[in-house]
C-alpha cells in the first residue's frame, strides 16, 4: 500500500511565495486550416514550489495548451512564460531541451511508455537521453518509490493500467523536476486505481517540493489538488482554492 | 463506377498525402521495369546489327554453301555445272579498316557484272572498268560520304578505292568490291567463302533441293540453308543476352520488395479503416481486390514511367551491350534503338504484374482484418505476425533445394536449374532475415547504447519492434547488395583467374597483330614474309606463327586455329583439364590428324579428350582426335587447336594471324622491338609488347563486364530510394514515439540522430546478410551459371577492393537515405503528434 496522502487541511511545507512558473498575460492561438483558434487568451497565473494545481474545464478550454506552455514544449502567441524567472520565448531550441531536462517531467493520460523498451528502460530514457550518471541506479531508485521496482525487466504490455502510470510517473520523477506536469494522469484508469495515483501525486508534491499542474475532467481528481483553475475558451473563468474545494 | 469512386477515395487520396513516399515507391518500380527495358532494347540492337553486316547483300538466297579456309574452285564448279536453273552468287567475306577513322565495316567481293546483270544485290548498273582501276561501291549505313576515294586497311596493307556510290536495300555498313579485285586483295587464290543458292522460281520442296544440291558438291564442303549464320550468331549470343536478362531482373525483384513493403504499410495503417468498411459490409474480396488494385495502380504508374526511362537508358546500355558483343563474340556496331509496341507492352505487364504479385500477400491480410476492429476503442498498434522460427526453417528448407537445383545439369544449354538455385536461396536469405534482425537486435542492444549512445540503443530497438517492416526493408537492400557482391566476386575472381592464365600463357616478348581493332570474329592476316624477315633478326630467339579461321561447328560459330606446337611446348605454359599429360599431347599433335580443344568449345559441343571432330578442310572431310581439352580464356566461341604444320596440309595459306617473338636473353626489349619493327616497317602490322597486351585485355575484360555493374548499381539505387521511402514510413508510423522524445528531453539534434543510426543500422544489416548470401550466390554463378552458359572454370578469388568498396558505398548511401527522414523526424510537431490520439 502507498503511504496515505498528506492531510489536505495543512498547506504544504514547501509553499513559497516566490513564483516557479508565471504566465504574464499569455494568448496562443492557431490557424486551423486558415481559421484562427484562440486556446488561450489574455491568461496571467503564478504557481509556486509544492503547489498541486488542477486545470479544469471542458474540452477545447484551453488545459493541454496551458500544460505545454508551461513544459516549455510550446511558445506563446504573446505574453511571457517564465521558469524559475526565465523567459520560454527568449530561448532556443537547444535551451529549451536542456530546460524540459532540467526542470519539467511529463504525465499523459495513456502513459506513453516506449512498447519496445523495459519498465527501467523506459524509466531511465530522460537521463539517458541528458547523458546524466548513473542512470540505472536513478530509474531503480525511482520506481522503488512507486513500488515497481520488482517489474523492473517487464515490458509495458505486461503491466496493467495503474502500473503503466506508475512507471510513466517515475520517468517522470528520474531528473527530479520542478515542475510536473500531468494531462488527464486517471483518465484511463477506474476509479480505484486513479485515487491511488491521485494519493502517489500528492504525496510527491509534498514530499519533494514539486509543482503539479494537472490538467483533469473528473471532479474527483480536481479536489484532491491545493488550487483549481477553471478555464473557459481560453480565459481564466475562476479560480478555487482549497478551502473552496 | 461506384467500385472506382470507391478506389479513388479510400486507396489512392491517402496517397496524395504522402507524395515523397508514393514518388519514391513509383520510381522504384520505374527503374526496375526501365532496366529490364533498357537491356531488352539494347540486346535487340546490338543483334540487329550483326545480323545486317552478315546478310548484306545475301538477299534471301534459299541455300549457302561454305567451307572453313575457303572454298576449293571445284566447288563453284560443280554448281555452274548443274542442269538447273540456279542462280549462284559467288562471295568473298572479310572485314577491313577505314583508316581515317578507325571503323571497322564488312567487306564483301561480289561478282559484279554477274549480279548487275541480274539486277540484284542492289548493285548498280554502270560498273565502269573493274580490271584497271580498284572502285568500291558503299552500303546505305556506310560512315563516308558516297564520293572520291576511300583508304581501307586489309590485312596489314592500305589500299585506296574509288567510291563508285552508295548501294540501296539491306547493304549496311558493307563495303562492295568486284570479286576479282577482293581475290587479288585479301590474296584468296581462287578460294571463296560462300556461295549463296537461289533456287528457280516457283519451287518449294527445299528438302529436295538439299539433297539434289549435296550430291553435286564435292566432300568437305558445307551445304546450309540461308541465313544460317545469322541464326548460329544468335544462338551463340544466347546465353549471354540470356545472363544479361536475368541480371537487369534484379532491380525489378528489389523493387518488388519494396511494393510489398508499400502495401503492407498501407494496410497496417488502414486495419481501423478496414474494419469499418467490413462493418459497412464489404466482403473479404472486396478489401482484397482494393488493395491488389493500389498494387496494380503502383505497377501501372510506375511501369509507364519505367517504359520512358528504360527507352533512355537503353541508349547508355547498348553502348555497353555491343562492345561485350563485340570483344567477346562477333563484330558488331549497334543498330538504332527501336521500341516496339510489344516491347513496351511486355514491360508494361511485367512491371503490373510483378506490382501485383508483390501486394497479393498484404492484400490477402487485408482481408482478414475483422470488422471488430472498426469498433476497437483508441488506436492499437497492431503488428504484423512475424513467424521467424518458422520462416528461418523455411529458410533452410528452401537452401536445400537451392543445393540440389544447383546440381542438376543445363536444359538446352540453359543454367535454368542454376538460376533457380540463386532463386531459391535469395528467398531463403530473405526468409532467415526476420530471426537474423531480431536476435541481432538483442545481442547489441547493450554494446551499442554503451558505444554509440542511447539513440543507437533506441534505432536498434526501433527496428527490432518493426520487425516485420523492418525485415523486408534488409531483404530488399540485402538481395542488391548480395547481388553485387556475387557479381562483384565472380567477375573478380574471373579477372584473376584471366589475369593469372595470361601470366602463364603469354610468354613472348613481342606480338604482331594486323593493325586495326580487334574483335572475336575477325582473323586478318599478314604477309607470310612478316614473321619470316623477323626471324632472321639477330635479336630474336624464335618465332611463332598463329593462324585463326572463324569457322562454324555444330551450328555454333567457332574458331579454327593453329599453332607452331614445339615453341607452344617450348616456351608455353598451355594447361589442361583433368589428369592431361601435356608432354604427350605436344609430342602427338604435329603427327597427324589431332587437335586440342579449349574448355568452352569442348562444354559448348560436349567432347572431351578421345572424342573425334570432324571438319571440312580444304575440300576434305577430316577427322581429327581431341587429344586434350586446355584452360582458356580468349573466346567464348571457343577454339580447335592444331599444329601449324597440320593445318598447312588441308588449307595451304602460310599467313600468319598473330605472330609471337621471343627475344634472345639478354637482348634489351626497347633493342628487339625496334629491330622488328624495321624489318616490318612497309607493313600496316602492330607490335605489341608482353606488357601492353596484357593490360590491353585487362582493360577489354573490365569494358566487358562494365555493364553487369551498371545494372548491380541501378538495384542498389532502387533498394536504397525504397529505403529513404520505408524509413519516411517508419517515422509517420512512429511519429508519437519520436513526439514522446521530445517531451522526455531529447533534443532535434537527438531524433536526427536516431534515425540516422536506424538507416545505418539497416546498412550494416544489410550488408552483412547481402555479403553472406552474396558469397554463395558467386559461388552459383562461378560453379554453375557461368560454367553451364559460357563453359569456363573460374578459381575462387576474394576481391577484397571491390567488395569494401561497394559495401561501404552502399553503407554511406543508406546511411544518406535517411538524411529526408530524418529531417522529417526533427519537424514533427511533439504536442500534435502526441496528443493526436
Amino acid at each position: 500500500m502507498l503511504p496515505q496522502p498528506a492531510s489536505l487541511a495543512e498547506p504544504s511545507q514547501y509553499a513559497e511565495t516566490v513564483a516557479l512558473l508565471r504566465l504574464e498575460s499569455v494568448s496562443k492561438h492557431y490557424a486551423t486550416d486558415g481559421a484562427r483558434v484562440d486556446a488561450l487568451r489574455d491568461v496571467t497565473l503564478s504557481f509556486s514550489p509544492g503547489e498541486f494545481v488542477s486545470l479544469a474545464g471542458p474540452s477545447g478550454c484551453g488545459k493541454s495548451t496551458l500544460l505545454n506552455l508551461a513544459g516549455a514544449m510550446d511558445f506563446p502567441s504573446s505574453g511571457t512564460v517564465s521558469i524559475d524567472g526565465v523567459s520560454t520565448t527568449a530561448l532556443n531550441d537547444a535551451a529549451l531541451t536542456r530546460l524540459r531536462r532540467n526542470k519539467t517531467g511529463f504525465i499523459f493520460q495513456s502513459f506513453q511508455l516506449l512498447q519496445n523498451l523495459s519498465v527501467v528502460e523506459n524509466v531511465e530514457l530522460p537521463l539517458l537521453l541528458a547523458g546524466a550518471p548513473h542512470p540505472r541506479e536513478r530509474a531503480l531508485e525511482r520506481l522503488e518509490w512507486v513500488e515497481l521496482s520488482g517489474l523492473a525487466d517487464r515490458f509495458p504490455h505486461q503491466l496493467s493500467g495503474g502500473q503503466m502510470q506508475r512507471a510513466a510517473i517515475a520517468r517522470a520523477l528520474v531528473n527530479d523536476p520542478r515542475i510536473l506536469l500531468a494531462d488527464e494522469p486517471t483518465g484511463n484508469l477506474d476509479t480505484a486505481t486513479g485515487a491511488v495515483i491521485l494519493t502517489l501525486l500528492r504525496r510527491i508534491v509534498d514530499e519533494h517540493g514539486t509543482l503539479l499542474l494537472m490538467a483533469t475532467h473528473s471532479t474527483e481528481a480536481a479536489a484532491a489538488s491545493d488550487r483549481i483553475v477553471r478555464l473557459r475558451d481560453g480565459r481564466v473563468e475562476r479560480i478555487e482554492t482549497r478551502a473552496a474545494v | 463506377m461506384p467500385a472506382a469512386l470507391l478506389f479513388s477515395r479510400l486507396m489512392l487520396r491517402p496517397l496524395r498525402r504522402e507524395p515523397a513516399r508514393t514518388a519514391l515507391t513509383l520510381l522504384a518500380i520505374a527503374l526496375g521495369v526501365a532496366v529490364v527495358l533498357a537491356i531488352d532494347l539494347a540486346g535487340d540492337a546490338a543483334a540487329g546489327s550483326f545480323r545486317s553486316s552478315v546478310e548484306t547483300l545475301a538477299g534471301d538466297a534459299d541455300f549457302e554453301v561454305s567451307a572453313p579456309g575457303g572454298l576449293p574452285s571445284s566447288a563453284a564448279a560443280s554448281l555452274a555445272t548443274l542442269p538447273y536453273a540456279l542462280n549462284l552468287h559467288p562471295r568473298i567475306e572479310d572485314s577491313a579498316e577505314i583508316v581515317q577513322t578507325g571503323h571497322v565495316v564488312p567487306l564483301i567481293g561480289v561478282d559484279m557484272v554477274a549480279d548487275a546483270s541480274a539486277n540484284e544485290s542492289g548493285a548498280p548498273q554502270d560498273l565502269g572498268n573493274l580490271s584497271t582501276s580498284p572502285q568500291v561501291w558503299i552500303g546505305r549505313d556506310f560512315p563516308h560520304p558516297a564520293s572520291g576515294t576511300l583508304d581501307l586497311r586489309i590485312n596489314d596493307r592500305i589500299v585506296t578505292l574509288a567510291i563508285r556510290g552508295r548501294l540501296k536495300g539491306s547493304t549496311g555498313e558493307a563495303a562492295v568490291i568486284d570479286l576479282a579485285l577482293a581475290d587479288r586483295l585479301l590474296h584468296r587464290d581462287g578460294a571463296l567463302d560462300r556461295i549463296l543458292i537461289r533456287i528457280p522460281k516457283g519451287e518449294s520442296n527445299l528438302d529436295a533441293w538439299e539433297h539434289r544440291l549435296r550430291a553435286a558438291l564435292p566432300p568437305g564442303v558445307t551445304l546450309e540453308r540461308g541465313g544460317a549464320r545469322t541464326r548460329e550468331n544468335r544462338k551463340m549470343l544466347q546465353a549471354f543476352r540470356w545472363n544479361l536478362r536475368v541480371l537487369s531482373y534484379i532491380a525489378l525483384l528489389v523493387g518488388a520488395f519494396l511494393i510489398y513493403n508499400t502495401i503492407s504499410v498501407s494496410v497496417v495503417r488502414r486495419r481501423a479503416e478496414v474494419g469499418i468498411l467490413r462493418a459497412l459490409g464489404a466482403g473479404r474480396p472486396a478489401i482484397a481486390a482494393a488493395f491488389l488494385a493500389e498494387s496494380a495502380a503502383f505497377g501501372l504508374a510506375g511501369s509507364l514511367l519505367g517504359i520512358l526511362l528504360g527507352r533512355l537508358l537503353a541508349l547508355g546500355a547498348v553502348k555497353l551491350v555491343a562492345s561485350t558483343v563485340e570483344s567477346l563474340y562477333v563484330s558488331s556496331t549497334p543498330a538504332p534503338i527501336a521500341l516496339t509496341l510489344p516491347a513496351a507492352l511486355a514491360a508494361l505487364v511485367l512491371g503490373t504484374a510483378v506490382s501485383v504479385l508483390s501486394g497479393l500477400a498484404p492484400a490477402i491480410e487485408a482481408s482478414t482484418v475483422p470488422p471488430t476492429e472498426a469498433m476497437a476503442r483508441g488506436r492499437v498498434d497492431y503488428q504484423s505476425r512475424v513467424h521467424k522460427t518458422r520462416d528461418l526453417v523455411l529458410a533452410a528448407l528452401l537452401s536445400l533445394a537451392a543445393l540440389i537445383a544447383s546440381r542438376i545439369p543445363p536444359v538446352e544449354g540453359k543454367p535454368l536449374f542454376g538460376y533457380l538455385a540463386a532463386l531459391l536461396l535469395v528467398a531463403a536469405g530473405s526468409l532467415a532475415i526476420p530471426f537474423l534482425v531480431a536476435s541481432l537486435a538483442d545481442l547489441t542492444g547493450v554494446p551499442l547504447r554503451r558505444l554509440l549512445g542511447v539513440e543507437a540503443m533506441l534505432a536498434g530497438r526501433g527496428l527490432a519492434a518493426s520487425l516485420r517492416r523492418t525485415s523486408v526493408l534488409t531483404a530488399a537492400l540485402a538481395v542488391a547488395v548480395a547481388m553485387m557482391a556475387a557479381v562483384g566476386i565472380m567477375v573478380g575472381s574471373f579477372r584473376e583467374t584471366v589475369s593469372l592464365w595470361m601470366e602463364n600463357q603469354l610468354k613472348a616478348d613481342l606480338y604482331l597483330r594486323p593493325a586495326g581493332p580487334e574483335s572475336a570474329d575477325r582473323h586478318p592476316v599478314m604477309a607470310a614474309s612478316v614473321p619470316d624477315r623477323i626471324e632472321q633478326l639477330p635479336e630474336v630467339l624464335a618465332v611463332n606463327r598463329f593462324r585463326a579461321y572463324a569457322i562454324s561447328y555444330g551450328g555454333l560459330p567457332a574458331t579454327l586455329a593453329s599453332t607452331d606446337t614445339a615453341l607452344e611446348h617450348r616456351f608455353g605454359r598451355v594447361k589442361f583439364l583433368g589428369a592431361a599429360n601435356r608432354e604427350a599431347i605436344f609430342h602427338q599433335l604435329p603427327l597427324g590428324n589431332f587437335a586440342v580443344v579449349s574448355e568452352p568449345f569442348a562444354n559448348k559441343h560436349h567432347v572431351e579428350a578421345g572424342s573425334t571432330l570432324t571438319l571440312s578442310l580444304g575440300g576434305h572431310s577430316v577427322p581429327l582426335r581431341i587429344l586434350g581439352v586446355y584452360y582458356d580464356y580468349a573466346s567464348e566461341r571457343g577454339y580447335i587447336l592444331l599444329d601449324r604444320h597440320v593445318l598447312l596440309r588441308y588449307l595451304p595459306d602460310p599467313a600468319p594471324s598473330n605472330v609471337a617473338v621471343y627475344l634472345k636473353p639478354g637482348v634489351p626489349l626497347d633493342e628487339g622491338r625496334a629491330a622488328v619493327e624495321r624489318a616490318i616497317a612497309s607493313h600496316s602490322v602492330l607490335v605489341i609488347a608482353n606488357r601492353s597486351l596484357r593490360d590491353e585485355a585487362m582493360r577489354i575484360f573490365d569494358r566487358t563486364f562494365a555493364i553487369t555493374y551498371a545494372l548491380e548499381a541501378v538495384a542498389i539505387l532502387v533498394a536504397v530510394m525504397g529505403m529513404a521511402g520505408a524509413l519516411l514510413a517508419l517515422i509517420i508510423d512512429r511519429r508519437r514515439e519520436l513526439g514522446l522524445l521530445r517531451f522526455l528531453g531529447s533534443s532535434a539534434a537527438q531524433i536526427r540522430r536516431l534515425i540516422l543510426f536506424e538507416a545505418g543500422l539497416l546498412g550494416l544489416l544489410a550488408n552483412a546478410i547481402g555479403l553472406a548470401l552474396g558469397v554463395l550466390l558467386s559461388l552459383i554463378l562461378i560453379y554453375v551459371i557461368n560454367k553451364q552458359s559460357f563453359g569456363w572454370t573460374i578459381q575462387f578469388h576474394w576481391p577484397v577492393a571491390v567488395l569494401l568498396g561497394s559495401l561501404t558505398t552502399v553503407f554511406l548511401a543508406a546511411v544518406l537515405s535517411g538524411l529526408y527522414p530524418a529531417r522529417v523526424a526533427m519537424r514533427l510537431n511533439p504536442i500534435e503528434v502526441v496528443h493526436e490520439e
